[in-house]
């Protein structure tokens, strides 16, 4: 089998093509680290706009659509009259920080980003709490779908999300307090 | 009262849960590491028919067979880190891979221009050794679970770093191969570089012994113009790195790795001190050693002729003169912008080119614009490694990490700057392409310190309460 030159300089043409495919392949899948972050959209550019992504619900529109179809479902399931916009499940769009908001580092704050964050006595886990109610692996938040989900991971004195003890793994309202021994938090914007 | 996870559940309230449901998540890095490693070991295989379509004109089975074992390999390493090290960065492998891969590709092209075949021939030995050095690197990951284990073995791995250096000076033990005594070899077939492997040992322990000592080094001294300069006696460190280089130039008779290990120290005691003055420092002494060097070895001098004066036709064809240099260069010239054609080149005409100056035969082959694509490659992995000691919490993982990754970027750039005559030549190899063992082995190593670095850093708490 013999080749012809066009062949042949067709071929090394290409190969140099994938090959600087490559290497701006991982250009492309590293672009936040080597440009930054991308900036956030404002909140009110998101509610405005007919374009908007379909997984962000708009807190205008879904009331009355659920409270028309099931309005004795809806407020059984509502964890807490108390917050606003506690319908919001938070996801990776509208919840940007993980809040203490009691216990001994009451008021501390990190920064969401897409990683699932594990929570426990352990020295390994993301988020470590030292008391004496806390397990050593005792629960988990991660991305389910692009919604943060808390799951219990058999902890010995349970993960409560908005004062009721969790069995499944359950999507985190935004500002709902999630307690863990004797430290609860928070999902905000 | 600690809880523990594993208590029965008897004794607690009603609404605790019988059984934890399991979710699955998906490893986001690690299928975007496997797809990025698809595409490398695609490219490998093309680079091989691509030699065989050029120099022979038809495709030959033996070296497909090669590159899949090639590919078996990383494949294995990739289920591996799935298992063992799943955080870890999704680049590294993949760079890593392609370009050992492109290494035999043009280890075989020039094979294929000698007409060597079987176990004789340099690429199959080279599949042979990236077999090998892919099996280290699986053990380091398997062995080495946390990386702060290593700051245990500081002293440990100075001692083995210094006790490999000096190895082939152990006479019976010791190889000289053109000129450089840095070779070991038991009979007449194994033989071995150890300084390769001394460099990790080394990093190892500049990183844990500047995290013991960085204080001393970085608080104290005179200010001295815009600078403050270290005392006297902290100068100790600094002195008997450099001594022990120069005793490398000396007695190994070799440039290369001297300028290695003193640049390595000096990035990494930059590092932990954040002071300029020690990095002034460092290369006033390197550089004074290397022209007294100049002016008293003959070796060292030669060098230095060669590089300044490469086209003048007396020091082309005189004896140890300038002629690979320009043959490479000529190379070079006769790539192009886009090269030849795998195979279609003639490489083999500059000596050694398939390990020395295998940058030359690429360059020959590939042009500008594939000798471009191989240092972006390496610019991507220097900066994983980089990043990987940026975002480490601990001060010992982040020097190694910087250190480990340093090492490979100082490499490739006292070799392809010794290539390309931007600096004197010395005899390095290039990391992951060159035909040579026990380089392989060290980089493919310290390609696993890396990944299991980067899974820690991921792992990290980013609060405690």
């Amino acid at each position: 089998m013999s080749v012809s030159e066009l062949t042949l300089l067709v071929l090394r043409l290409g190969f140099l093509l994938v090959l600087w495919l490559f290497i701006f392949g991982i250009v492309y899948a590293l672009r936040s680290d080597l440009f930054g972050q991308r900036a956030r959209k404002m909140q009110a550019d998101v509610a405005a706009p007919a374009g908007a992504p379909v997984a962000f619900p708009s807190p205008v529109t879904l009331p009355p659509a659920a409270a028309a179809s099931a309005p004795t479902e809806q407020f059984a399931a509502r964890p807490s009259p108390a917050f606003t916009d506690v319908d919001d499940k938070a996801t990776t769009q509208n919840a940007t920080r993980l809040v203490i908001t009691s216990g001994p580092k009451a008021g501390t704050e990190f920064p969401l980003t897409g990683d699932s964050i594990t929570i426990g006595r352990s020295g390994d886990s993301s988020l470590v709490i030292r008391d004496d109610y806390t397990s050593t692996h005792h629960a988990r938040l991660m991305l389910w779908h692009d919604k943060w989900m808390i799951q219990d991971l058999d902890s010995t004195n349970g993960t409560f999300l908005d004062g009721k003890r969790m069995a499944v793994p359950t999507p985190v309202p935004l500002n709902t307090t999630v307690k863990i021994g004797a430290t609860s938090f928070e999902l905000r914007r | 009262m600690p809880a523990s996870s594993n208590r029965s559940t008897t004794t607690d309230a009603p609404a605790r849960p019988s059984r934890v449901r399991r979710l699955h998540l998906p490893q986001k890095l690690r299928n975007l590491e496997l797809f990025l490693l698809l595409i490398a070991c695609g490219i490998n295989a093309a680079s091989v028919v691509l030699v065989q379509l050029g120099a022979l004109g038809r495709i030959d089975t033996t070296l497909v067979l090669l590159g899949a074992g090639l590919s078996a390999l990383v494949l294995a390493m990739h289920v591996v880190l799935r298992f063992v090290a799943r955080e870890a960065d999704p680049f590294i492998l993949p760079i890593a891979t392609l370009l050992n891969g492109l290494g035999i590709a043009m280890i075989y092209r020039i094979d294929l221009a000698n007409e060597e075949t079987g176990l004789a021939s340099a690429s199959v030995r080279q599949t042979m050794w990236s077999a090998l050095a892919i099996g280290c690197a699986i053990a380091v990951l398997l062995i080495i679970r946390n990386h702060r284990v290593l700051f245990r073995y500081t002293y440990i791995a100075g001692f083995v770093g210094v006790a490999l250096l000096l190895l082939p000076l152990v006479p019976g033990l010791g190889r000289e191969v053109s000129g450089a005594r840095v070779w070991i070899g038991i009979g007449s077939f194994a033989t071995f570089q150890p300084g390769e492997i001394a460099k990790i040992a080394l990093a190892v322990f500049f990183a844990g012994y500047l995290v013991r000592n960085r204080d001393s080094l970085s608080m104290v001294g005179k200010k001295f113009l815009w600078m403050r300069f270290p005392r006297l006696r902290d100068l100790g460190p600094i002195l008997v790195v450099w001594a022990l280089s120069m005793s490398v130039i000396i007695f190994q008779r070799d440039l290369g790795t001297a300028l290695l290990y003193f640049g390595l120290f000096l990035v990494m005691l930059y590092l932990a001190t954040g002071r300029l003055s020690w990095v002034l420092l460092g290369m006033s002494l390197f550089l004074g050693g290397a022209i007294v060097a100049s002016q008293t070895l003959d070796y060292v001098n030669g060098r230095f002729m060669n590089w300044l004066d490469a086209l003048n036709p007396d020091v082309y064809t005189a004896d140890g003169g300038s002629y690979q240099l320009v043959q490479g260069l000529f190379g070079l010239a006769k790539g192009g912008l886009v090269g030849t054609g795998l195979g279609q080149g003639r490489p083999e005409i500059t000596p050694v080119p398939q390990s020395d100056y295998i940058i030359a035969s690429l360059g020959e082959e590939l042009g500008l614009a594939g000798i471009f694509a191989i240092l972006a490659l390496y610019l991507l992995l220097v900066a994983r490694g980089f990043r990987i000691g940026f975002a480490g919490n601990d001060d010992f993982g982040k020097l190694l990490g910087v250190g480990l990754s340093f090492v490979i970027a100082l490499q490739c750039f006292i070799v392809i700057g010794g290539v390309t005559r931007v600096i004197p030549l010395t005899g390095l190899t290039t990391p992951f392409l060159a035909a040579g063992g026990s380089s392989l082995v060290a980089n493919w190593i310290i390609v696993a310190l890396l990944l299991r670095l980067s899974d820690t850093v991921r792992n990290q708490p980013r609060l405690v309460v």
